[in-house]
């Protein structure tokens, strides 16, 4: 049998992201003090280091110290990370504006599938807007039909860990701590680009542009 | 008891249960549809006090009294008001405690009694009223005022909501008990209502109230944080849109490179399994048996199980050319028929100098024997000549075979 911290272990060094939603139970041992340095020596062998970003809402492991290699990876990611924006960024948009409560996705948000695919097929706005997304190449559907290109879109998500499907049997998918991160890497762009992004939506919503 | 205003009291419940659809239908609508009910029952009702018309453009209402009784019977906190008017009510409570004392003071024992009981009332009223405003404001906050849609009207709603806060907390201060418990002075039903009931209520709803204001802020830095979220969302995509180059700097080129972008590549690969650990033996099979079973139930399409068209043909016949060796023996057998004497198979061998090897020609002549049917050899004696092995025993040594007719 596993212990605890070597489960933590196991699940940083294999690249996922531990929150609350996705790995409670891990997640709860990273919070209580103490236990995140004992898993940080072990990382240290490793050239690892605890990470955590959105107040503590998520940890991953990161490197210790950067060599030509290192780089390469993280460069790599990045470039990655940042042509997943768009797309993330549209589909965020979209079930946001298609739940019609106007709350941004976050963590522990519940996605219904199934209402929001009833939504979607009824607005030909939105199903529009679900067909350029789900042609991106990040979700890669061919498929013609919401239904195809919506359970795409989700599984692909699934698949990179920004919300996860509790029950096999349901079309219920709640966002992970993932998405926090993905927002802290937007605002981090904002901030040091200074593209002053939420300026830009204010004036183009004074400006009466459709957005 | 004044009968003239219990029976009119009645006559007026009568009437609402009577239209009572037509009280609901104008409750949840706003206003009534003239058209479909009868003038005389209009009447009636603004008669009774339950509808009004408006001065300017003549539509009928609900009158606000029946709209509260409504509102507060069916918990329907929608378009429900918080009502802060408490300094009204307090001086009205103290005119009536007045009121108390001075009929008291008289002897009016009749008038105390009646004075009393509207006191008490009025203290119940005032209760009630304060509990009820911090309940109403409880539930907006517990579903997040979901009952407006936008991010901006929750917002609208929750500043409404905390204004509404701070102005029942101006209107609590009005509550001087040192004055109440003046003018109570050593009544005992005075004291009861005045000073404690309402302390208790006055204490209870503040405390609440504390709450509520608490929630409410946090509530509305959530809402502030959604809203700004999506406004960074709105941003972004605006700005790809009008920049469609852009594509964020690489920090990961930069000397030091934010931790937020730092994440090591994952690392575990998968273990391998070893089979010379004992303690796994069991899994280890089970994994083995599993794989077969897969694999049986895997084997989908085999081509050669799947149905075929079978040719049926004449097969092309084969005949055997019979060897030389084969008729050689049947040569023998005939001449042991023919002449009915007891030949060796050897002697017959070099009568006819035959090529054959004579080991193979003597297995061929006792195979010719063997192969034929019961029946026939029946007709045949045939005898081995020779001798046992020297050195082994058990073994025959077959030197000639003798045929004959028996």
């Amino acid at each position: 049998m596993i212990s605890e911290q070597g489960r933590v272990l196991e699940q940083l060094l294999s690249g996922a992201f531990i929150c609350q939603i996705s790995d409670e139970d891990s997640w709860r041992y990273l919070k209580t003090s103490g236990n995140a340095d004992k898993v940080e020596t072990h990382l240290n062998v490793l050239n690892r280091t605890l990470a955590s970003a959105a107040d503590g809402e998520v940890f991953y492991a990161a490197y210790q110290t950067l060599a030509e290699n290192e780089r390469k990876v993280l460069s790599s990611q990045f470039q990655e990370v940042s042509s997943h924006l768009v797309p993330l960024v549209e589909w965020l948009l979209l079930v946001q504006q298609a739940s019609g409560t106007d709350v941004p996705v976050s963590q522990g948000s519940a996605i219904r599938l199934n209402s929001l695919q009833e939504t979607i097929e009824d607005t030909p706005a939105f199903s529009e807007q679900l067909a350029k997304i789900s042609h991106y190449r990040l979700f890669g559907s061919t498929s013609t039909t919401v239904d195809g290109q919506i359970k795409q879109v989700f599984k692909r998500l699934t698949d990179l860990g920004y919300v996860i499907k509790p029950n096999q049997d349901k079309q219920i998918f709640i966002a992970t701590g993932k998405i926090e991160y993905l927002f802290e890497i937007i605002k981090f762009i904002d901030e040091t680009e200074a593209l002053s992004l939420a300026e830009q939506a204010e004036n183009a919503v004074q400006q009466g542009s459709l957005i | 008891m004044n009968v003239q205003l219990l029976q009119s009291g009645v006559t007026l419940f009568n009437a609402l249960s009577k239209h009572a659809e037509l009280v609901m239908q104008v409750y949840l609508t706003g206003k009534l549809d003239e058209h479909k009910t009868s003038p005389a029952v209009i009447e009636s009702l603004i008669k009774h006090g339950i509808f009004w018309r408006t001065e300017d453009e003549g539509v009928i209402r609900l009158k606000n009294a029946v709209r509260n009784l409504l509102e507060s019977s069916l918990h329907d906190e929608k378009t429900r008001h918080i009502d802060a008017n408490i300094g009204a009510s307090l001086a009205a409570l103290i005119t009536l405690a007045e009121h108390y004392k001075e009929a008291l003071f008289h002897g009016r024992f009749a008038e105390t009694e009646a004075y009393l009981s509207d006191l008490t009332e009025h203290v119940f009223g005032l209760t009630e009223t304060l509990a009820n405003n911090v309940r109403v404001l409880f539930s907006r906050i517990n579903n997040e005022f979901g009952y407006v849609a936008s991010l901006d009207a929750k917002i609208r709603e929750n500043q409404l909501a905390q204004t509404q806060v701070s102005e029942l907390l101006s209107q609590l201060e009005l509550f001087r008990f040192d004055k109440l418990s003046d003018l109570a002075g050593s009544n005992r039903e005075l004291r009861h209502l005045l000073v404690v009931t309402l302390q208790h209520s006055f204490s209870r709803v503040t405390q609440e109230l504390s709450l509520v204001q608490a929630r409410l802020l946090e509530l509305l830095g959530r809402f502030r944080e959604f809203k700004g979220r999506t406004r960074l969302l709105k941003g972004f995509l605006l700005h790809v849109e009008q920049k469609p180059e852009y594509v964020p700097v690489n920090y990961c080129n930069l000397s030091v490179v934010p931790m937020l972008l730092n994440q090591a590549a994952k690392l575990l690969g998968d273990a391998a399994a070893d089979v010379q650990r004992v303690e796994h033996e069991i899994e280890l099979q089970q994994l083995v048996s599993s794989i077969r079973i897969s694999r049986r139930h895997n084997n989908g399409y085999q081509p050669q199980r799947s149905a075929q068209q079978i040719h049926v043909e004449e097969q092309t016949s084969v005949t055997f050319v019979e060897d030389g060796l084969k008729q050689a023996v049947e040569g023998y057998f005939c001449e042991v028929i023919d002449t009915g004497q007891r030949l060796t198979a050897l002697d017959y061998y070099q009568q006819h100098n035959l090529e054959f090897d004579p080991e193979a020609w003597l297995y061929q002549v006792i195979g010719g024997y063997q192969s034929l049917t019961m029946e026939e050899q029946q007709y045949f004696a045939i005898e081995q000549s020779g001798e046992d092995h020297p050195i082994y025993s058990g073994n025959y040594i077959i030197r000639d075979v003798e045929l004959g007719l028996r």
